[in-house]
Order: structure tokens, then C-alpha cells, then sequence
């Protein structure tokens, strides 16, 4: 067996790879799996492996723990829920409105939490996150509160939208892996794991953390987007904290710093969920043990044990 | 010999399966996405389920329907419309169930009847007051439950019997809690417009309301109506009652979301709920039928509580859905539908039927029975307290008791 | 119009109190491991829910029912401490840099934990805690109380100069003054810092413990009940400075006191997001809050 790749390049080429293979499988996916409900369940597990894939870009390849994935979302939701009730904009032009809305939000939390690191970093992006959903929430003469709103649709047909957020999980992996190809992959783990040190580098530091921001948040509103338009309903409910607390746990799960580990840990996680859910409601019990567990004593998550696992197989 | 033993096997594997109990055909499923857990109600919640699994278990001892059992299929929404429409496309397109019933929150209903009119499954609304429900016409819903124009029209002309100059509404945040502030103060307007009528919108999830209360305190209202559930209309309760605002000799404590009754309710507001001015939809002295004197037996029994009128609503809808596959002689969710649509039938609180008319009116059932009842003591069970209207008569408000 | 502002200040500052008892057990994680604990709202549901279920179902007197919630308390930040904090300080490679990171993970984990644990085990009912006393309403002044907000108010200044005292005099809180100043100074000087760590944890789970059992017959608690309190901390200890004892103890009654304020005369539905301002507006202007050490790396 080749030995596993040490480069930063070849290791993630190996992830980029093996990705892709994890979307054939998925695209294959509906051929064995046709009952709607089913293929619902994966839509919706594809929704998180989105979200996931972009807070890894933000905490496990930057460094920058942000607590506000799910508000993103559930601002990108509602921008296209809004532009479509009082405006009429039909969806081709509100959900990319969703995309930009939240990119620049996402640069302006970026720019609040500038100087700032580790908990202080964690606090201010939560703060964030709940003034958002308290305002989007308690503002019932505009977004009808608590009760949510509708949402227009693509389509009716369950397998196309399969395939819709299969085409938008594939663009996501596209664009992180060419962000992280080049130069700008190797600064955004080397603001990771010593800011200081970087800038003395001569890294622009803060154009790396503005760039990782913007795309992250801008991803987070894409699937929230997509996700309300599937749906048909949007409500501040998607920007619970205990959403947030869900997509950490796939990435903890499925390991931080890696592609394919993100979209690993989201299928397993949610799938894992809603099997568990005829075992009376455990499900977040157990996931909740799994990431203490997992950060405890597995830090690499199950992408890094198995890769750890290969390289020991050197011939 | 090998083979004689086999064949001995095999009849009487053949003897036992001809003594399988007298279902030997699948159940009829019926889904229910209630509340089980925070932030909706979960009283709410237990309350619906407990009358569904009691008239269940009382049509199954009487055969079931179309010769099969009837099992129920519960779902847990928290009160959230995202997880009940996550919920109803579980239950119609997962487990397949003939029709849905023991909707107990409005704005979850609102998501989920889309999903049933998505798949025409019929969807009978157990307790949804929020008249948007009934305006969006779907041929799919079957309203049994009060609705927030019968409330807020009798509670409006309530209020304007009673002669009083200034009335503060707490509504909580969903569309229940609006709906009936909002219409309670249109229609007041009308039968009353020197009558000042303000509302407050509270957050459900919220456990300290003093800040709303508080500017109260300088100048008391007459009345103060809660358009709330629990857990916060206990909250809203006690810290009312421990600033002195209500009940008190110049404010009246009026509730509009039938609170009374609930199993936890002396035990979450102990002294505050003495004086409270209730409208109720249940009242033992409201004429009850047969049907309905046993749910409430068995429920008596099986929780040593007295029955409300949510577990009738529950058990009700449940008998609804039952009556309808019967009358259909078919478990299919359109033919159900197109019978429920027609019939006129014993429900556990009279016979009804449901009216045509659009709006607010469409689909529901029209004439739902409610009084006006007063608690007058700590612990007061429902039949003791003071009916300031009873069954078909006018309010008197002669009769409102008032602390010292 | 003073009427109710006598009214709000009074509400604000018993409140104040209470939080006070929460956010300074946060106070000193912070001050010993520059970590923030994310579960700490669940200590204080440990803490409402114990003394809760301890005075319905054993039948014992109130008073007897909180040490059991602040035991309940100190056990839970002991174990957590234990089984969970070790590799931030121990030396051990797991997480390498990201230690502070580890810790927003793993606390966040456990909040979810507990809380669905909780309601799992005991349901998702609200209950109405019992109060200590049974006055009912009677007026101090103008203002109106309940007997169990007065002794509750009573109860919970009382512990906090317990609190002070003991950091102050006492060994074991000059030890862990010591360990939070300087971890390999005071380890050198031959104080157990593992130990003093454990011990501030279980600290900071009694007081919130204790915080909860409090707050319990006027709340209601049901298992998501320690996100309002906790995210109350958050602001309280990022306004009084990171790591402060006292500052969080002011800055506890300043929030309890302008949030009643905001809530009336400003607006009533984002008041909520009035405390998530403060705290932004703090990080941003003065990171180091009111009486925190102005830290290299904030």
C-alpha cells in the first residue's frame, strides 16, 4: 500500500479524493435508496455536511472557533424569505442575495473579532449569533417571529432537490479544496497555529482571516437558503445555538482539518440521529457523549484515526 | 421417522397460527405530532396524548374498525413549526398513516396542514385556535377545536358586560397568543369603543416578566387577560399575583387559554390562581355526553386527575377519525375525507358537523359550547367553582367575586 | 414614574444577586485556566433541579434541600474537572495549540449532555420550586417582595461574603489566588495546582448550584433553563474583567439594574439582546472589562 503522502499537497489531494468518491456515492445514492422520505433525510444530512464543511474552514483550518454557523444559516434563510414575501423576488435572484447578504455580515463579524482569540473570539461570535436570532425572532410585525415564514420552492420533486444540494455540497468541496490548494491554504493553517508568528512572516494576516470569514459565512447562507426553499418554511429555530452545537459535533466527530471528515462526520452523525430516534429520543445524548469523547481521547476525529491507521500500514 | 416429524412440526405451526388473535391484519395507523418536549407546551402535549390512547384503547375493546386495530403513531414537534412539518412528512409518507390528528399549537399547525394538503391526508385540528388555520381553506382540514373568533368574540363581549374603562392583554408570541389578543381588541372595539384595550407581546421562552409588569403597577388596569400557555402563563401568574397586581379589588385576572383545568395548574401557581376569571370550554354542568362520561371515568382512573376539556378535544378527534374510516368502509386518506366532510356526528361535547362557510368559518364547527367560570379557592376542583355563565346563558357579572 | 423606578431598581438588584452567584464561579474558571466553561448554565439547573427534587420527593425542609443542591453542584465541577479539564494544563498532546479551543468543544459538548440527560431522566415538566419560607407578599416601602425573594436575596449576599472571606483568609484560597496569578510560580512555591484547580471548580459548580436552587420557586425550571442565566455570565464576566472576583460581582448588579431599566424605557422584546450589546461593545472597546487584567493576548 503507498505510503500515506506527508505534504501538504498530496494529503489534501488524498482528501480531495476521497471526497469525491464520497459524492459518487451519494449521487449513486437514489438508485438504492427511492422511498422520499429516505432521500429526504440524506438532503437534509447534505444541508449539515454544508454547514459543516464551512465552520471547518473557519475553526479547523484557520482557527477561528465561531459559535455563529447556525445564525448564518438561518440569516440566509431569511433573506430569501424576505425578499420573496414582501418583494416577490423569485428565487434565481434571492438565494444568491442570501450568499452575498451573509458574506458581508460574515466580514463584519470578522472585523469584531479581529483581535481577538480563543474564548473571547468564541463569546463575542456567540453574541453575535443570539443578537441575531433574538431580533430575527422577536420582530413579529416584520418576520412573523416565533411562527416562522414560508418560503417559495424550486421544485416539488423530492429527487431533484436530492441532486440540487448533492450539486451545491460538490460546489462547496470545489471551492474549498481551490482555496486551500494554493497559498492561501497554507496561511490559513499557519494563522491557526500561530497568529504571531505568521504575520512576522509577513502574512497579511488579517486579509487571510477576512477572505476565510466572508467565504465561510457566505456558505453558511447558501445552505440556509437552499434549506428554506426545500422546506418551504423558515424560522429562527435554525439559528438555535443547539444547531451549532449539532454541526461541531460532525466535525469534532468526523475530524477537524479535513474535507472528506466534515462530510463524513454530518452523514454519520445525522443519519445516525434519526436512526436512533425510534430508540426514544436519545440521539443527542449520545452525540453529545461522542464529542466529549472524541475530543477527549480522539482528537483527529474518525477521518484522522483512519488516516492514522493507513499510514501505519507502510510497507 | 425425519419426515414425520417434520410434518408434525409444520401442522402444528399450522394449529398456532389459526389461534392468532382475531387482528390478524395490520393495524390503521393514525399520526400525532404533539408536543413532548421544551419550548412548546408540553402539559399541552401529554394531555392531547392521553385522550388519544384512551378512546384508542376503547375502540380497539369494541373491535376496532373495519374489523382492524387502531394504533396511534406519536411524533414530538417542541413546539416548533419546523420539526412539525419535519414530523407530518414522517408520519404520511414514512409510516403512512390514514389521517392526522392532535394538533394542539397554532402556528405548528399552520406548517403542517401545508404538508397534509401537499399529500391530501386528512388533518383534523385538535386544539389550534388561530383562525388562520381555518382561512387558508384547505380541504384536508377538519376543525374541531375552539377557535380564537369564538373566544375572542364571547370574551370581547365579556369585557363589555362587565363596564370596565381600561383592559391590558399579555399574549405570547405565536399565533395563537396574537390572534386572540389582536381580534379580542378589534372586537371589543366595536361592542365597546370607550373601553381603552392595549396588548403586550411576552416571549414563551422567556422565565422572569417583571419588566412588563412592573409599569402596570402605578396605574392597574381592570382587567388584565392572558392569552398565554404554560409554562410561561404560570410564570406570568404568580409574578402578576406577588407585585399585587391581580387578582386584586380593582383588577381582574380574566384567562382566555383555558388554563384552569390543567392537571399542574394549582401545583405551578398555588395562591395566585385564587379569583381567576376563566373562559372554559368544560364545565361538569355542561351537558355531557355518554361517550364522554366514560373518558373522563377512565381518565380519572388511569391519572387520578379530573378530565378537561383538551382530553375531550384529544379523544374527540381521535372518534372523528374513527367514525370517518367507518362511514368511508375504507382506510384511504381521500375517501376519509370526503366522508368526515359530510357527516353529522356524536362528538364527546354534542352533535356536530362541520360548516362550509369560508374564513374563519370554514370547515370548522361552528357551535362549540363554553361558560365563564370563577376559581374561588386553593386547590378548587372544576365542579366547585363559581359559574359567573353558565351553559346558554348571559354573563352576570353580579356573580364576579372579588378579594378583599 | 419613581414609583417604578424604585420598582426597577429593586427588581434589578435582587436579581443582580443572583446572577452575581453565578458569574463568579465563572469568574475564577476563567482567572485559573482562561478558559470559558459553556456548561456552567447547566450547573445551575443541576443545582434548581436537585433542591427542587430533593424537597417534593424526599420531604424535607427547603433549608435543608439547598447544601444538598450546592453538594450536587461541587460534585459535577469536580468529575468535570477531572475527567475532562486535565489536558489543558496537564501537558497532554491532544488538542497541542488549540487548547482554548478544546474547551469550547468539550464544554459545549457536555451542556448539550446534561441538559437532554436531565430530560431524559427527569422530564421535561417545569416545576415550581419551593420556597424557603412562606410569606407570602408583603411590602418593603413601595416596592412589592415575596418572602422567598427577600430570604433568597439574604441568602445569596450572605454566601458571597462567605465567598470573599474565604479567598481572602482562608488556605485554600490564598492557594488558589496563587495558582491563578502564576500556575508554575505557585507550583514551585509547592502548591498542588491540579488539586486547587479541581477545588476551584467545584467552587464554581456549588455557587452555581446554589444560584439555581435559589431562582428555582420563582422561575420554574425545566431542563433548558441554565441558557438565560448563562449567557447572563457571559456578559456579567466580560464586563467585570475576565478572571475578576469583585468585578463580576459589580458588573453582576450594573447588569441586573440596566437591563430592568433597558426593558421598560428602551424596548421590551430585544432586551435580550441589550446584554449580547454590552458584551460585544466591551470586547471591542475595553477587553479587559472593568477591574481584569489587561491581558497580551485577549
Amino acid at each position: 500500500m503507498k505510503a500515506v503522502p506527508a505534504l501538504w499537497r498530496d494529503r489534501l489531494a488524498f482528501d480531495a479524493r476521497a471526497a469525491a468518491l464520497l459524492c459518487a456515492g451519494l449521487a449513486a445514492l437514489p438508485l438504492v435508496v427511492t422511498g422520499p422520505y429516505a432521500q429526504g433525510i440524506v438532503l437534509v444530512s447534505m444541508y449539515f455536511a454544508i454547514l459543516s464543511l464551512a465552520w471547518n474552514a473557519l475553526a479547523g483550518y484557520t482557527g477561528q472557533f465561531s459559535l455563529a454557523p447556525a445564525a448564518f444559516a438561518m440569516l440566509g434563510g431569511y433573506t430569501t424569505a424576505l425578499l420573496d414575501f414582501y418583494w416577490h423576488v423569485p428565487l434565481a435572484l434571492s438565494i444568491p442575495a442570501a450568499i452575498v447578504s451573509t458574506a458581508l455580515l460574515g466580514l463584519v463579524l470578522g472585523k469584531l473579532v479581529l483581535n481577538l482569540s480563543g474564548p473571547y473570539l468564541s463569546l463575542t461570535t456567540l453574541a453575535f449569533a443570539e443578537i441575531a436570532r433574538v431580533v430575527v425572532g422577536n420582530s413579529h410585525e416584520f418576520t412573523r417571529g416565533d411562527q416562522g415564514m414560508h418560503v417559495a420552492t424550486l421544485t416539488e420533486n423530492r429527487l431533484a432537490y436530492y441532486y440540487i444540494f448533492l450539486a451545491a455540497l460538490v460546489l462547496v468541496l470545489g471551492v474549498l479544496y481551490v482555496m486551500l490548494r494554493g497559498r492561501l491554504g497554507r496561511f490559513m493553517t499557519a494563522v491557526r497555529d500561530d497568529a504571531i508568528g505568521a504575520e512576522s512572516r509577513g502574512i497579511d494576516v488579517v486579509r487571510v482571516k477576512m477572505i476565510v470569514f466572508c467565504t465561510s459565512c457566505g456558505i453558511c447562507g447558501l445552505a440556509g437558503s437552499l434549506y428554506g426553499t426545500f422546506s418551504q418554511l423558515v424560522s429562527p429555530e435554525l439559528g438555535l445555538l443547539q444547531q451549532t452545537g449539532l454541526v461541531l459535533a460532525m466535525v469534532v466527530i468526523g475530524g477537524m482539518g479535513s474535507l472528506t471528515g466534515s462530510v463524513v462526520g454530518a452523514l454519520l452523525v445525522y443519519l445516525g440521529s434519526e436512526w436512533l430516534r425510534g430508540l426514544g429520543n436519545v440521539q443527542v445524548i449520545v452525540f453529545a457523549l461522542l464529542v466529549i469523547l472524541f475530543a477527549r481521547w480522539v482528537p483527529g476525529g474518525l477521518w484522522g484515526a483512519l488516516v492514522a491507521r493507513m499510514g501505519r500500514t507502510r510497507p | 421417522m425425519k419426515i414425520r416429524q417434520l410434518a408434525t412440526g409444520l401442522a402444528c405451526m399450522g394449529a398456532t397460527l389459526t389461534l392468532l388473535p382475531a387482528f390478524a391484519a395490520d393495524p390503521i395507523l393514525i399520526g400525532a405530532s404533539i408536543t413532548q418536549s421544551p419550548p412548546g407546551s408540553v402539559v399541552q402535549g401529554t394531555q392531547v396524548k392521553d385522550g388519544m390512547e384512551i378512546l384508542k384503547d376503547m375502540v380497539n375493546a369494541k373491535g376496532g374498525v373495519l374489523g382492524r386495530e387502531i394504533k396511534v403513531v406519536y411524533e414530538d414537534n417542541q413546539g416548533i413549526p419546523e420539526k412539525g412539518r419535519a414530523a407530518t412528512e414522517k408520519l404520511i409518507s414514512k409510516d403512512k398513516v390514514v389521517a392526522l390528528a392532535g394538533g394542539h399549537q397554532s402556528s405548528v399547525c399552520l406548517a403542517e396542514i401545508e404538508v397534509a394538503h401537499r399529500y391530501k391526508v386528512p388533518y383534523v385540528n385538535t386544539n389550534c385556535w388561530s383562525d388562520d388555520v381555518r382561512k387558508r381553506g384547505y380541504p384536508e382540514v377538519f376543525n374541531t377545536s375552539p377557535y380564537n373568533t369564538l373566544v375572542s368574540s364571547s370574551m370581547a363581549t365579556t369585557l363589555a358586560t362587565m363596564g370596565v374603562k381600561r383592559v391590558v392583554a399579555f399574549a405570547e408570541n405565536t399565533d395563537y397568543g396574537i390572534g386572540q389578543a389582536k381580534l379580542t381588541g378589534e372586537l371589543l372595539k366595536q361592542k365597546a369603543p370607550n373601553i381603552e384595550y392595549k396588548y403586550e407581546t411576552l416571549d414563551r421562552a422567556s422565565k422572569d416578566f417583571t419588566a412588563a409588569i412592573l409599569p402596570l403597577r402605578a396605574n392597574p388596569p381592570d382587567v388584565i387577560v392572558m392569552s398565554m400557555l404554560p409554562p410561561a402563563a404560570y410564570i406570568v401568574m404568580n409574578q402578576v399575583y406577588e407585585q399585587g397586581l391581580a387578582p386584586s379589588a380593582k383588577t381582574i385576572l380574566y384567562d382566555g387559554g383555558g388554563l384552569a383545568d390543567y392537571p399542574d395548574f394549582w401545583q405551578n401557581v398555588k395562591e395566585g390562581g385564587k379569583y381567576l376569571l376563566s373562559f372554559a370550554l368544560y364545565h361538569p354542568a355542561m351537558p355531557q355526553t355518554q361517550l364522554a362520561k366514560d373518558v373522563a371515568a377512565e381518565y380519572k382512573k388511569r391519572t387520578g386527575n379530573d378530565v378537561n376539556r383538551l382530553v375531550l378535544q384529544a379523544a374527540d378527534s381521535l372518534h372523528l377519525v374513527v367514525e370517518g374510516i367507518r362511514q368511508a368502509k375504507s382506510a384511504e386518506p381521500e375517501k376519509v375525507a370526503t366522508a368526515m366532510r359530510t357527516m353529522k356526528f356524536d362528538s364527546l361535547r354534542g352533535v356536530s358537523n362541520f360548516s362550509t362557510q369560508a374564513g374563519y368559518g370554514y370547515q370548522q364547527w361552528l357551535d362549540i359550547p363554553f361558560v365563564n367560570y370563577e376559581l374561588t379557592a386553593e386547590k378548587q376542583p372544576v365542579g366547585q367553582t363559581v359559574l359567573i355563565q353558565a351553559p346558554g346563558q348571559k354573563f352576570d357579572p353580579a356573580k364576579i367575586v372579588r378579594p378583599k | 414614574m419613581l414609583r417604578l423606578s424604585l420598582d426597577l431598581l429593586a427588581n434589578g438588584l435582587i436579581y443582580g444577586c443572583f446572577y452575581a452567584l453565578m458569574a463568579v464561579g465563572l469568574a475564577m474558571i476563567f482567572g485559573v485556566l482562561k478558559i470559558v466553561n459553556f456548561a456552567h448554565g447547566e450547573f445551575f439547573m443541576i443545582g434548581a433541579y436537585t433542591y427542587v427534587l430533593v424537597a417534593l420527593n424526599l420531604s424535607v425542609s427547603p433549608w435543608l434541600a439547598l447544601p444538598c443542591a450546592a453538594l450536587a453542584g461541587a460534585a459535577l465541577g469536580w468529575i468535570v474537572e477531572r475527567l475532562l479539564m486535565r489536558p489543558l494544563y496537564a501537558g497532554y498532546a491532544s488538542w497541542g495549540f488549540m487548547k482554548d479551543e478544546y474547551a469550547v468543544v468539550v464544554t459545549f459538548g457536555l451542556s448539550l449532555l446534561l441538559v437532554n440527560l436531565v430530560d431524559k431522566a427527569v422530564g421535561p415538566y417545569s416545576y415550581k420550586g419551593p420556597s424557603l419560607i412562606e410569606a407570602s407578599r408583603f411590602a418593603l416601602g413601595p416596592v412589592m417582595l415575596t418572602g422567598q425573594k427577600a430570604i433568597a436575596t439574604v441568602v445569596a449576599v450572605l454566601i458571597m461574603i462567605a465567598l470573599a472571606l474565604f479567598l481572602k483568609k482562608s488556605v485554600w484560597g490564598k492557594q488558589i489566588q496563587a495558582v491563578a496569578q502564576n500556575r508554575l510560580g505557585a507550583s514551585l512555591a509547592g502548591i498542588d495546582a491540579t488539586r486547587t484547580t479541581s477545588l476551584i471548580f467545584a467552587v464554581s459548580g456549588m455557587l452555581a448550584a446554589l444560584s439555581g436552587a435559589l431562582l428555582a420557586p420563582l422561575i420554574n425550571p425545566s431542563p433548558d433553563v441554565g441558557s438565560f442565566p448563562a449567557i447572563k455570565s457571559y456578559v456579567i464576566v466580560v464586563l467585570g474583567g475576565m478572571g475578576s472576583v469583585w468585578g463580576a460581582m459589580i458588573a453582576a448588579l450594573i447588569v441586573g439594574v440596566s437591563e430592568a431599566f433597558f426593558s421598560v424605557y428602551g424596548s421590551y422584546d430585544y432586551r435580550d439582546a441589550f446584554g449580547l450589546a454590552i458584551l460585544v461593545l466591551v470586547l471591542l472597546l475595553r477587553p479587559q472589562g472593568l477591574l481584569g487584567q489587561k491581558g497580551r493576548d485577549v
